[in-house]
């Protein structure tokens, strides 16, 4: 980790801890882990806090050696460009970003109308070769996208879904199918089948407990399941750059890909764009931080 | 279920049959042309002259067509072939125009993913008006060896826009003339670099994607009297790596790569343009159509007008050596076969337009490199920017690569080795012979079993 | 080929129609029905969007089928597979991926444990430094990948720009075979060590308090507590994360895509990488077809085998 030990040199916070007393015992070592902490917090932040910093620089300090961290002047213009074309018109970025929300919103929506229902399923009844069929549906989404991405395509030239929202909205929902199940089975389990029965008892079908009792108490879960399946297909590069090409069609990823090769590289717009892109997403984060491990496991590993 | 597998297959195979081996023939005069509006798609990747001719087009076209609309998709160089062929593979475009490559000809007609132009040309495109060799390079195939135009040979394109590799150079530092041949320019950089501390002598096309690294081997190769391949024969092995080619290869690995900047590996168009600009190189190569910003004050630290950048920047054909072969670049116009046929006769008409003299030097004016010899030789396009009389002084000087259509193989295999030369992760000659050896199996592989493209 | 789309495109309205079962039907038989109905919908697009495609490839691998050059597709036996397993062209590839996945996966397992183990034993702004430190892995691999290749620049990038300024000369990052390998490895476990960061610290949260009281009674040393009770109880959750993270960077296509594009030549080419050029450069769909199966194939039969000996962990 050359980085890392670079970068811990300039910035240099934990410098100004004192070395560790081994007489003190427990506050020196409690010292030294502090700093240790923080050295590796400012390494991991670093990148973003320089891609931060390099959206709001002017193009010549971008590329200034040394390297300018704080005496540079600060402008708009690159959150400006991501959005607005040089004719003043919607940038093909601007487009880009709205083709993401609408494919990564209806392919959660997708995923999550056919995986909740399954998930439930799964819980509460005796299905045959229950554990082979979950394992079966975790383990479609090992494949390698570049692997599915070839039968993928030469399916879709024969239906004429090839650069075409739909497109990617059903891959997106097939790929996050497994994961609503998986996660969204330990929600379920969570409630007491007791619930539904007491209301079958009292004269509900089936369908109507699910429906009244149980569905309201699984919308915390939903909601989480629902921003991860987003993440996946707000993020997702592959299958956007093989089966999309359009600019009406494109989503942000290859596009934001594609600002770089051309005759001169904007990297100021390379930055706000990836600002602008990557901040639902920590903000969703953010809102489902209490489900992270499940929702990175594929609800494989809950706390 | 695999049953349904079978019958889709099968059902996939039946439609490629009709597809087979030739490409779809266009009508000889343009068919009635729609009154309805109409959007004419072109793709082409994503640099300035993607927008010069969308925005020339919709001027000019539209007088004539008031009706029709032009838009151009750009996509990025790196995904500029992949974008195209797996539309054609899809049988179906969301283009009218596929503005390919010259050397992607070749597999386009191969799979009849693009109209036979000849009969169209014969009745509609002044074809005296051009010099014979840029016919044959954007349009014809298989492509003439010679560089002279087959009269005889189908046609499946017309010149959009022409291109070479210009040599840019520091007046400032290595002096007003420019060097004359190859040994030249290598000192001059060498002195360059040692005069100028931060500053290093040479920049170039290195990365291996596209096809920059292995232009820039072709180029070397064409100036030290190499061949790419025995084209009659389809020999690759024992041509390209022959003596010349060996010469070639340690010129450009021994002698230029020590030259350029550190960590430049990997450098491209974008690369090489910032270098120029930032003032980090005394000469560098880079197509003609992407030099346009170099000029712009906005993004050079050279000057603060385009009259001070252009006292310190020079723009001259390359140098030659044991000859003076330059790069063939610049693309041509293909009618896709998948697009509607309303949108192919607008297609024809655009490309019957678009040779006419007056708009050819219209689109000089606009910034665009023509290709019909008066317009070249008019001032509208001489005068349009620096780099221009070195395109029009490169054209008797152009060599092509392999028209084929394992063409995206064969370049891949060369950009690689040639990256993997530069990098020092492989010795030059072992580079050379690799890629001759590998090249060639590639055009020998026809009828193996199995494991193609490894 | 027209089956599948119409098949997703029914599923909303599968669930809807799965309404009430008619009355008077037992218990059992209704519960089975909705059984079906809720889970076949799902089923039904999975099988359209991974298990067909998937046979279709297993198909096509077995042919020397084209994509663009079209005629028919000629069965060829085995000679794909053959000819994949005994190029060296593969070879090369499986070498560079296995040396990927065995230096990230490492680096970030350790690196990720520590931290860990570092948070863990904080008792304030836990959460804070969690989220901050979670950061990098929501991030898109293309803005991960695009960043890093701005930052790893041997002429104006930072990290030069901070070498230098200490008085080290210029790495050339991206490409030198050596470090253009060792950039994909750092840049990766810069995104992912907060995964198995934050897997760890929910293992080391959960060891039981009392554990460590009665061990520090004993007068236990520190590193006797560690080995004894923080590690086994962490170790099956860090396994599971060490799986999880190996399928994936095995898979690895993105990063390599945009931050060397497999250069120099072709030492930082994954296999997925590969697959793409015979897939996408060469349209040997058949070949490329083989090649992706063979993938499949590995990952499933080394998975099978990790989960067997966790299971025998977990049992032991």
């Amino acid at each position: 980790m050359a980085v890392s030990v670079d970068e811990a040199v300039s910035t240099g916070p934990a410098r100004d801890n004192p070395p560790p007393a081994r007489r003190l015992g427990g506050r020196g070592r409690s010292a030294l882990e502090v700093a240790l902490l923080t050295v590796l917090a400012v390494v991991m932040l670093f990148p973003v806090l320089w891609m931060i910093e390099t959206s709001i620089k002017e193009n010549r300090d971008v590329y200034a050696i040394p390297a300018k961290f704080f005496d540079f002047t600060v402008t708009l213009e690159h959150y400006r460009d991501v959005f607005v074309a040089p004719d003043g018109g919607r940038s093909a970025l601007s487009v880009s970003f709205l083709n993401s929300v609408v494919v990564a919103g209806v392919s959660t929506v997708l995923a999550t109308v056919l995986g909740v229902p399954a998930a439930w399923a799964y819980s509460r009844f005796a299905v045959k070769a229950k554990k082979d069929q979950l394992f079966f549906i975790l383990s479609t989404r090992f494949m390698p996208p570049v692997v599915v991405v070839i039968p993928i395509f030469l399916m879709y030239r024969q239906v004429g879904l090839i650069d075409n929202k739909l497109g990617l909205i059903l891959i997106y929902a097939a790929f996050n199918v497994p994961f609503t199940i998986w996660m969204m089975k330990g929600f379920v389990d969570e409630v007491p089948a007791e619930y539904e029965d007491a209301a079958m008892l009292d004269g509900y079908t089936r369908l109507q407990a699910f429906w009244k009792f149980t569905l309201p108490l699984l919308v915390p879960g939903i909601a989480a399941t629902a921003v991860f399946a987003l993440i996946f297909s707000w993020n997702e590069f592959v299958f956007a750059t093989f089966l999309t090409s359009s600019d009406s069609v494109r989503t942000a990823p290859p596009a934001i890909a594609g600002l770089i090769g051309g005759t001169t590289t904007d990297w100021g717009l390379v930055a706000a764009a990836s600002v602008v892109f990557a901040l639902p997403v920590l903000v969703f984060a953010y809102l489902v931080r209490r489900h992270l491990i499940a929702g990175v496991t594929l609800g494989a590993v809950r706390r | 279920m695999l049953l349904l597998v079978t019958t889709v297959a099968a059902c996939g195979d039946g439609k490629d049959d009709g597809a087979k081996a030739s490409a779809p023939k266009a009508p000889a005069t343009i068919p009635e042309l729609t009154k309805d509006p109409l959007t004419l798609s072109f793709i082409w990747f994503d640099w300035p002259p993607a927008q010069a001719l969308e925005t020339f087009a919709n001027a000019e076209y539209k007088k004539e067509r008031p009706n029709a609309t032009i838009k151009v998709n750009t996509v990025p160089n790196a995904n500029w072939h992949d974008a195209m062929f797996t539309q054609f593979a899809a049988r179906k475009t969301d283009f009218d125009i596929a503005i390919l490559d010259s050397q992607h000809i070749g597999e386009a007609v191969t799979n009849g993913n693009i109209l036979d132009l000849t009969d169209f040309v014969k009745n509609n495109i002044e074809v005296t008006a051009y010099n014979p060799y840029l016919l044959a390079a954007y349009g014809q195939f298989p492509q003439a060896e010679t560089g002279k135009r087959d009269e005889n040979a189908s046609l499946y394109g017309l010149p959009l826009l022409g291109d070479t590799w210009t040599m840019i150079y520091r007046k400032d530092l290595i002096g007003d003339k420019p060097p004359q041949t190859w040994d030249q320019m290598i000192s001059a950089a060498e002195k360059c670099q040692a005069d100028n501390p931060g500053v290093s002598g040479l920049a170039f096309h290195q990365a291996n994607g596209s096809d920059a690294a292995a232009v820039t081997y072709n180029t070397v190769n064409g100036v030290y009297g190499g061949n790419l391949w025995d084209a009659k024969n389809r020999k690759i092995d024992g041509v390209l790596n022959d003596a010349a080619g060996q010469e070639a290869m340690d010129v450009l690995v021994n002698k230029m790569k020590p030259l350029t900047a550190k960590g430049s590996g990997n450098w491209f168009i974008d690369e090489v343009n910032a270098a120029v600009a930032q003032g980090k190189a005394c000469i560098a190569f880079n197509w003609i159509a992407a030099s346009g910003g170099l000029l712009d004050p906005k993004q050079s630290t050279l000057g603060t007008t385009r009259e001070q950048i252009l006292d310190k920047l020079g723009f001259a054909t390359l140098p030659s050596q044991k000859t003076n072969l330059v790069p063939l670049g610049g693309m041509g116009m293909h009618v896709s076969a998948y697009s509607a046929a309303a949108n192919q006769a607008e297609a024809l008409n655009f490309m019957k337009w678009f040779e006419r003299a007056d708009v050819q030097k219209k689109w000089a004016a606009a910034g665009g490199v023509p290709s019909r010899t008066d317009a070249l030789q008019s001032p509208e396009f001489l005068n349009a920017g620096p780099f221009n009389k070195v395109y029009a002084d490169s054209v008797p000087r152009m060599r092509d690569m392999w028209n084929v259509p394992e063409y995206a193989r064969l370049v891949d295999i060369e950009n690689t080795n040639v990256n993997a030369a530069l990098n020092g992760a492989k010795k030059p000659k072992d580079a050379l012979d690799d890629i001759a050896k590998e090249q060639q199996s590639v055009l020998d592989s026809s009828n193996r079993k199995g494991g193609g493209g490894l | 080929m027209k089956d599948p789309a119409p098949l997703t495109t029914d599923h909303p309205g599968q669930v809807v129609s799965a309404t009430p079962p008619a009355p008077g039907r037992s218990r059992r038989l209704s519960d089975r029905g909705l059984a079906v109905a809720f889970i076949s919908p799902a089923m039904l697009l999975l099988l359209a969007m991974s298990v067909f495609p998937l046979l279709w490839s297993l198909y096509l691998s077995f042919t020397d089928y084209s994509a663009t050059r079209g005629g028919p597709a000629n069965f060829i036996g085995f000679g794909n597979y053959t000819a994949i397993l005994t190029s060296a062209q593969v070879h090369t590839r499986a070498l560079t991926t296995l040396i990927y996945v065995i230096g990230a996966v490492g680096l970030q397992t350790v690196l990720g444990f520590g931290i860990a183990y570092l948070i863990s034993r904080r008792t304030h702004g836990r959460g804070v430094l969690t989220t901050l430190f979670l950061v990098p892995m929501m991030l898109s691999p293309v803005v991960v990948g695009l960043f890093w290749r701005f930052m790893l620049d041997a002429q104006f990038g930072v990290v030069n720009s901070m070498l230098s300024s200490v008085g080290l000369g210029q790495v050339e990052w991206l490409t030198r075979q050596r470090t253009a390998l060792i950039s994909l490895i750092v840049v990766d476990t810069w995104q992912w060590t907060p995964f198995i960061m934050l897997i760890a610290l929910a293992g080391l949260s959960a060891v039981p308090k009392y554990l460590y009281e009665a061990a520090s009674i004993d007068r236990a040393s520190e590193w006797f507590r560690f080995r004894t009770i923080t590690l086994p109880l962490v170790w099956p959750l860090l396994l599971i994360a060490v799986m999880f993270r190996a399928i994936e960077a095995f898979r690895l296509f993105d990063l390599v895509y945009i931050l060397t594009n497999g250069g120099p030549g072709v030492s930082t080419e994954t296999l997925s990488f590969h697959i793409y050029k015979v897939a996408f450069l060469g349209f040997n769909t058949g070949t490329a077809s083989a090649y992706g199966i063979l993938m499949v194939l590995v990952v499933i039969v080394l998975t099978q085998f990790y989960l067997r000996y966790l299971n025998k962990l977990k049992e032991g």
